[in-house]
C-alpha cells in the first residue's frame, strides 16, 4: 500500500463566495472526445469531398456536357461519360450528407449530451460538484452550439460554392429550387443543427434515458423539418406569373399554385395545360378561361425564405433551450427565491 | 450559534403527480458536526431525504434548509455520494481526481483526495469502466471529500466494499469528521455497521421520521421489559410487545418509574431499529422541529 502523505493543515478559511467560475470546457471536450473527432472526419471529409466536387469533377463534367453537346446528332459520340456520372454522384451524396448532419447532431445531442449523463447520474455528479445544473447545462449547448454552427456553416458555403461553379456549365445540375440543393446551399441546415441541439439536449433531460432521448429527439428533428418544408412557400408572398393560354403556364421556382384566370379575374383549376392542344383550347374556352397563372418564389426569394426559415427554426431552438433550463430548473432545487411550497 | 447541518419541515417528496410519496410530512433537525446515520428498509425514502438536502431534487412540499440556507445555494459546501456512484467511466482515475479539482476551483484538496484513492492500491492510469464496484465507491468518496463539504451526503456508501476498505474507509470519514468538524450523514440498510461510528440515527419508514436523536439518548429512552402475560404496559408507550406462555416481552418507551417486578434491560440499537421496524404503528419518537428559526431563515 502506498504510505498515505501526512496531510497539512488545511488552509485556514474557506474561500467561499467570489468562487471562480469551474472550468468546464475542458472536460466537456474529454468526455465526448470520440463524437468530437467523429464530427471532425465527417466535416473534413464532406468538406474535401465539397472542394473536389466544386473543381476537378465540375471541371471533368462542364467539359464532357461541352463534348456532347458538340456532337449534336452525329452518329457516334466520344464524349468522358464517367465524368458526368461521377459529378452527379458526389453531387448527391454531399447534399444527403450535408443534410443530414442535423440529424447527427439531435441524435448526439439526445443520446450522448444530456440522455446518457441523466440516465448513469454523472449529472448529479456534476451538480454536486462545483457546477451548478444551469451552468452544466448552459455549457452543454453554448460550445457545441458554436462548435456546430461554424462547422455546419462552413458546408453549406462549400456546397454552395460547388453548386455555383457547375451553374450553366452542367446540363443536368440541379436547379436552385430543387428542394435537397434549396436547402443544401442556404442557412436552413445551421439553423436545423442548433435547433437539433437543443431537442436533443431538453429530450435528455425529460426522458433521462439515453437510447429513448436519441431516439425522440431524431424524430422530433424531422417533424420540424417536415413542418418547415410545408410551411416554407407560404414564409414570403409570392410572385404570380400570367402567360397567354398558347404558352401554357411559365414561370420557374417554387410552385405554390397554378391554374387559368377568367375574365372577371377568377381563378380556376386549369383542365389542362396548353391552348395548342384542340381539345385543351375548347376547354378552357368554355372555362371562359383569358390566360394562364402561376404563383411562383422566383430565384429572388430564395434569401428571404431561406432567411424566414431559419429564423423560425432559430425560435423553436430558443424555446426549446427555454425548456430545458426550466425543466432542469423545477426538477432541482433551483436557487434561493423560489422552489418554496406551492 | 451555529446553524443545523440540516433541518426540515413537513417536507415531502411525490415523484409524478399521481405518483406515491417517497417522503411524507418530514420534520427533523440534524445539528452541525455530528455523524448522523439514516436507516431504514428499502424504499423508505432515505435517497429521497438525501437527493432533497443536496438540492438534486425539488421538494413537492415543506421545505428544507441546509447550511443554514436553501439547498441549492448550499450546494457548492456539500459533498454527495450517490448510491449508484456515477463517475464518467471514460475518464481515469487520475483524470477523474484532476475533474474535481477543475470543477471545484479554490475548494480542491487534492491531498485528501490523493489520500482517498491512494489507500485502495488504484492505479492511477486505469479507466473508471474498469473498476470494480468498491473502487469506484473509493474514486467517488475521493470526489466528494476533495471539495471540503461542510456536510457530507453518503447514500449508502459502504454497500460495495470488503470488511477491510470499509473498516479503512470509515476511519477515513471519522478523521474527516473529526479533524474538519464535517457532519456526514449516511444511510444505510445495515445497522450494525453504523453503531460504532454514528452518533445520530433517523430512521425512516414509509416515507416517514420514525426515530429521530441522539443514539444515545434514544437507547437511554427504550427500555425491554419481561413482566407476566396480560400485564397492562400503560402508560408507558409500547413500541412492540409478544407473549409466549406465560410471559410478555415488550420494547416499551416508559412513562415514569417501572414496577420493581418487571424484568428490564438496555435494548441494543439493532434491536431497536427492527422493532420499530417491524411495527409501523409504533408511535414514532422526533424531536419536535423548532418552526421559529426555520422561519426566520426563510
Amino acid at each position: 500500500m502506498t504510505a498515505a502523505p501526512t496531510l497539512p493543515a488545511a488552509p485556514a478559511g474557506r474561500p467561499d463566495h467570489p468562487h471562480r467560475p469551474p472550468r468546464q470546457l475542458r472536460w466537456l471536450l474529454r468526455l465526448h472526445r470520440p463524437a468530437v473527432l467523429v464530427w471532425t472526419a465527417f466535416v473534413l471529409v464532406t468538406g474535401a469531398a465539397l472542394l473536389w466536387l466544386g473543381g476537378p469533377l465540375t471541371d471533368a463534367s462542364a467539359a464532357a456536357w461541352k463534348e456532347y453537346n458538340a456532337c449534336a446528332f452525329a452518329e457516334r459520340c466520344s464524349y468522358d461519360q464517367d465524368a458526368i456520372v461521377r459529378y452527379k454522384d458526389v453531387y448527391s451524396y454531399t447534399t444527403i450528407a450535408l443534410l443530414a448532419a442535423p440529424f447527427l447532431v439531435a441524435a448526439w445531442a439526445g443520446g450522448s449530451l444530456t440522455g446518457r449523463e441523466t440516465e448513469s447520474g454523472t449529472a448529479r455528479l456534476a451538480w454536486t460538484q462545483g457546477v451548478t445544473p444551469a451552468r452544466w447545462l448552459a455549457a452543454r449547448l453554448a460550445l457545441p452550439a458554436v462548435l456546430v454552427a461554424v462547422s455546419t456553416g462552413l458546408l453549406v458555403h462549400l456546397h454552395r460554392l460547388a453548386w455555383t461553379a457547375g451553374e450553366g456549365r452542367i446540363d443536368t445540375a440541379k436547379p436552385w429550387y430543387d428542394f435537397a440543393t434549396f436547402y443544401a446551399n442556404g442557412t436552413v441546415p445551421v439553423a436545423l443543427a442548433l435547433a437539433g441541439l437543443c431537442a436533443g439536449a431538453l429530450e435528455g433531460l425529460l426522458l433521462r434515458r439515453s437510447l429513448a432521448a436519441l431516439t425522440t429527439a431524431t424524430v422530433v428533428l424531422g417533424g420540424l423539418w417536415a413542418t418547415v418544408h410545408t410551411a416554407l412557400p407560404h414564409l414570403w408572398p409570392t410572385v404570380t406569373r400570367v402567360s397567354s393560354l398558347r404558352n401554357g403556364p411559365s414561370g420557374t421556382g417554387i410552385t405554390t399554385g397554378e391554374g387559368v384566370l377568367t375574365a372577371d379575374g377568377d381563378r380556376l383549376t386549369a383542365p389542362c395545360s396548353s391552348g395548342m392542344i384542340p381539345g385543351c383550347r375548347t376547354e378552357l374556352a368554355d372555362l371562359g378561361a383569358v390566360n394562364f397563372y402561376r404563383d411562383v418564389h422566383p430565384v429572388a426569394h430564395y434569401w428571404p425564405l431561406q432567411l424566414t426559415a431559419s429564423g423560425v427554426l432559430l425560435a423553436v431552438a430558443a424555446l426549446l433551450v427555454l425548456a430545458a433550463f426550466r425543466v432542469l430548473r423545477l426538477r432541482t432545487a433551483g436557487p434561493a427565491g423560489k422552489g418554496g411550497p406551492a | 450559534m451555529t446553524d443545523p447541518a440540516i433541518e426540515a419541515t413537513a417536507l415531502g417528496k411525490r415523484f409524478g403527480r399521481r405518483g406515491a410519496w417517497a417522503l411524507r410530512d418530514c420534520s427533523l433537525r440534524l445539528p452541525a458536526g455530528r455523524v448522523c446515520a439514516v436507516v431504514g428498509p428499502n424504499g423508505a425514502g432515505k435517497s429521497t431525504l438525501l437527493a432533497l438536502a443536496a438540492g438534486l431534487l425539488a421538494p413537492t412540499e415543506g421545505t428544507v434548509a441546509v447550511l443554514g440556507t436553501d439547498p441549492a445555494s448550499a450546494r457548492p459546501r456539500v459533498g454527495f455520494v450517490d448510491q449508484g456512484k456515477p463517475l464518467y467511466p471514460q475518464l481515469t482515475v487520475a483524470e477523474t481526481l484532476r475533474m474535481g479539482a477543475d470543477l471545484n476551483p479554490g475548494r480542491w484538496d487534492a491531498d485528501t483526495a490523493g489520500r482517498v484513492v491512494a489507500g485502495g492500491d488504484l492505479d492511477p492510469g486505469k479507466r473508471i469502466r474498469s473498476l470494480s464496484g468498491g473502487q469506484r465507491t473509493r474514486v467517488a468518496l475521493a470526489l466528494a471529500l476533495g471539495k471540503r463539504p461542510e456536510l457530507l451526503l453518503l447514500d449508502e456508501p459502504m454497500a460495495d466494499l470488503d470488511p477491510l476498505a470499509r473498516h479503512e474507509l470509515m476511519g477515513v470519514l471519522m478523521g474527516q469528521a473529526a479533524g474538519h468538524g464535517t457532519t456526514i450523514v449516511m444511510s444505510s440498510h445495515v445497522v450494525a455497521e453504523l453503531e460504532d461510528s454514528c452518533d445520530h440515527l433517523l430512521l425512516i419508514g414509509g416515507g416517514r421520521v420514525r426515530l429521530a436523536g441522539e443514539i444515545d439518548d434514544l437507547l437511554a429512552a427504550h427500555t425491554r421489559v419481561t413482566a407476566p402475560a396480560r400485564t397492562d404496559l400503560a402508560p408507558h408507550e409500547v413500541v412492540e410487545s409478544r407473549t409466549t406462555g406465560r410471559q410478555l416481552s415488550a420494547l416499551i418507551r416508559p412513562a415514569g418509574p417501572l414496577p420493581g417486578d418487571w424484568r428490564t434491560g438496555a435494548p441494543s440499537l439493532e434491536e431497536l431499529v427492527l422493532s420499530y421496524l417491524r411495527n409501523p404503528e409504533a408511535p414514532a419518537l422526533a424531536p419536535a422541529p423548532a418552526h421559529d428559526t426555520t422561519e426566520a431563515a426563510a
